[in-house]
């Protein structure tokens, strides 16, 4: 989160509305957001609705989640997703706000 | 489980955020790009 937080200037100059997802509830969520003055809009999910929509993989053997990143264009089609291997496999900053240049620069691609 | 595609619509949803306002992801369409962030836990 804060990696997100210290281009959050970046993304917004970009046209991007960083939404986090996760599976604590809203006090969890207000709490942190708060703690960390978060400027992102945060979506709990304790019931995991959009995680499972999305297929966010569970890791059964740390009973965690792993990390993932989908970046929706302004048409509504997924332009790049990630799914992490592990807690930290997150892509950097700097390759998501390449991505989201060459995203705001060409249309969709249609089969 | 359901993955989804490159270049593909993205599933629409809507959830409430944690001030109660509701967010649709459809609401964006056609003036932003959405960064969808799932996280595990806060710590």
């Amino acid at each position: 989160m804060a990696q997100l937080r210290q281009d959050y200037s970046q993304f917004v100059a970009r046209d991007v509305e960083v939404v986090v997802v996760g599976p604590e509830d809203a006090a969890a969520f207000a709490a942190y957001f708060q703690k960390e003055s978060l400027p992102f809009t945060g979506l709990p999910d304790p019931k995991a609705s959009v995680l499972k929509l999305y297929g966010q993989e569970v890791n059964l053997f740390k009973l965690g989640r792993m990390p993932a990143q989908v970046l929706v264009d302004k048409t509504g089609t997924a332009r790049f997703v990630h799914y992490g291997h592990s807690m930290s496999d997150i892509p950097p900053n700097a390759e998501i706000m390449e991505l989201v240049d060459e995203v705001n620069a060409t249309p969709v691609p249609r089969p | 489980m359901p993955r989804v595609s490159l270049n593909q619509p993205a599933p629409d949803f809507s959830l409430p955020d944690f001030s109660g306002k509701t967010f649709r992801l459809s609401d964006l369409h056609g003036q932003k790009n959405v960064l969808l962030v799932f996280n595990r836990t806060f710590v």
